[in-house]
């Protein structure tokens, strides 16, 4: 029976990893939280032995963070940690890994105990594989890509013990944040959108993506994208990118347009119950992940779509 | 003068991959060899720190089967020196015993101002190595830069992170991982390659590194690696967009994915 460590920023992530953390049948269970997460009247119930406050990572020094991270391990006599896959706790993770001498594995998919060994499974290979990994010595730090899906605890008087760690100003190092500047963001999280319409490069223009939008409210879905179009020609947030270096994505409907489907996209989107692929080129590789090849322009094909799903909702056109 | 150290690695092409349809294992030795996108972006930003300020880049690469003639490809883009590892029970290095290695090395080629390294490897992925190269140099990180500057002992640096673009600025020495949007690699001339194959590239055994045993001991070992394998229905829809829309919209229905409409 192992003690294990959560670290969440929202209240939706310490939930779902208290799911994954259960696979492990831990002997208790504490997390590393914002202090602002503390007294939230939605942590009530939730069953952790100790809560961790942690400094805000955004607009702090990470080292800082690495610090707390690492004492409330030790401290805790944690042997298992776990934290939300992304671009922050990636770092921290493999730093407070490095700091322990220890093992860690970003972006799991899957957490099993397997004769009392912990195993992982996480992407690789650009997207198209699935490595099974076997922990040999703990500690050991993971970061699990989340699914938004999450559990209800049942409502208990639950007084978790509060431990405050301090950490001396030497260790801040050199780094300092001169500016931030956030993306325009909607504030949607898509890693629990039910329909999501995303689009690639097949688009020319900018102001072509309006086919796509316009798609999207009519089947009430959030739209998306393939990493160019975000990262490269910064024609939607960087929140709406779908991919390896992205969002992962588990929607009801996913529907392409314009992606050719490389394997680091794809890697984003293959837990979608259903994918829709339109994309004039029979070759691209998304057609061969999809339950719908639709071999067509989009330019001809998305206004008829349209048009169609009007026509059927009795409006005129 | 500026030393800059770049980490590479010799990967391969993983969009020129095929698997073996019984096992689903990788076709590894018949992918072509290559340096990771993202280590080619590290190059570049270190080949533009010395074409500034004037130094020395260094290329320091590990793993199982590393191919000198990839290597020498980094020197042609304009690096001026590799040493590297390659050992075959590198096959079954995990993410803990690539940076002891890596830092080893690293140390053994000289101290540098700037250690810049891709943020992801392009085969695997994991994304720890210039986090965990920062706490065994004892420096800090600066993880996910989009765009650098370095001058007099002082980095600024924009990192692109999911929700926002974060400009900080550190002292050096300092280690730097870049990501794609950074710069796009050059392509050497001809002129570049054949003057690379001058270039001293050193062959270091893991012994000369002078590690301990817990340093080359793995934490986390790769049970199995294979393809995935999705089932998906298959159903093409080409001719008629109207045809088509018709057929793609009652197939949605019936999945019970689509709003009624």
């Amino acid at each position: 029976m192992i003690k294990t460590l959560l670290a969440a920023e929202q209240e939706s992530e310490l939930r779902e990893l208290l799911v994954v953390a259960s696979r492990l049948n831990p002997a208790s269970t504490s997390a590393v939280l914002p202090e602002s997460m503390l007294e939230s009247p939605a942590l009530r119930g939730v069953p952790l032995s100790s809560v961790v406050p942690l400094p805000a990572p955004n607009g702090r020094p990470l080292a800082q963070l690495v610090g707390v991270i690492h004492r409330a391990v030790e401290q805790l006599g944690a042997l298992v940690v776990i934290a939300p896959s992304n671009k922050t706790w990636r770092e921290l993770m493999s730093r407070v890994a490095q700091r322990m001498r220890a093992g860690c594995i970003t972006d799991c998919t899957r957490l099993a105990l397997e004769d009392g060994r912990i195993t992982a499974e996480r992407p690789s290979l650009g997207g198209a594989f699935l490595e099974k990994l076997e922990v040999n010595k703990l500690p050991v730090l993971l970061t699990c890509q989340l699914r938004g899906v999450e559990e209800q605890w049942p409502e208990r008087e639950v007084k978790p013990e509060v431990l405050r760690i301090e950490v001396a100003s030497k260790e801040e190092g050199t780094l300092r944040i001169l500016s931030r500047e956030r993306f325009a963001k909607s504030g949607v999280d898509l890693a629990r959108a039910r329909r999501i319409v995303a689009v690639g490069r097949g688009f020319r223009r900018m102001e072509d993506l309006r086919m796509a939008e316009e798609l999207a409210r009519l089947l009430e879905a959030e739209i998306a994208c393939s990493r160019p179009i975000a990262s490269d020609l910064k024609w939607l947030p960087e929140d709406r990118h779908i991919g390896l270096s992205g969002r992962w994505v588990s929607p009801d409907l996913y529907i392409a347009i314009g992606i050719s489907g490389q394997v680091q996209h794809m890697v984003g989107v293959r837990n979608s119950k259903i994918i829709v692929a339109v994309n004039n080129d029979p070759s691209a590789p998304i057609h061969r992940e999809a339950d719908y090849s639709v071999i067509q322009d989009l330019y001809v094909f998305l206004p008829e779509l349209v048009k169609v799903i009007n026509e059927r909702r009795g409006r005129p056109t | 003068m500026t030393v800059v150290h770049v980490f590479a690695k010799v990967v391969p092409d993983v969009s020129a991959l095929e698997h073996d349809p019984a096992t689903l294992e990788p076709r590894l030795d018949r992918a072509p060899r290559k340096l990771g996108d993202a280590d080619l972006v590290a190059l570049e930003a270190g080949i533009r720190v010395k074409e500034k300020l004037g130094g020395e880049v260094v290329v320091l690469s590990s793993g199982s089967g590393v191919s000198e003639a990839v290597l020498r490809e980094a020197l042609a883009m304009g690096a001026d020196r590799c040493l590297f590892v390659d050992d075959a029970s590198l096959d079954a290095a995990d993410s803990w015993v690539t940076a002891n290695i890596l830092a080893a090395l690293s140390r053994k080629a000289g101290a540098a101002e700037l250690y810049i390294c891709g943020e992801a490897s392009s085969d695997h992925s994991n994304y720890q190595l210039g986090p965990r190269l920062a706490e065994t140099l004892g420096l800090d990180c600066i993880t996910h830069v989009t765009s650098l500057e370095v001058l007099r002992g002082k980095v600024t640096a924009t990192r692109s992170l999911e929700d926002s673009l974060e400009t900080v600025e550190a002292q050096t020495p300092i280690v730097v991982s870049v990501g794609l949007e950074l710069a796009q690699p050059r392509l050497p001339s001809l002129l570049m390659i054949r003057a690379a194959t001058r270039k001293p590239v050193q062959k270091v055994s893991i012994v000369d590194l002078g590690l301990g045993d817990d340093e080359v001991t793995p934490r986390v070992s790769r049970l199995s690696l294979k393809a995935i394998k999705t089932s998906r229905r298959n159903r093409v829809l080409s001719g008629d967009p109207r045809e088509c829309a018709l057929t793609l919209l009652k197939g949605l229905g019936d999945e019970g994915v689509l709003r009624p409409g």
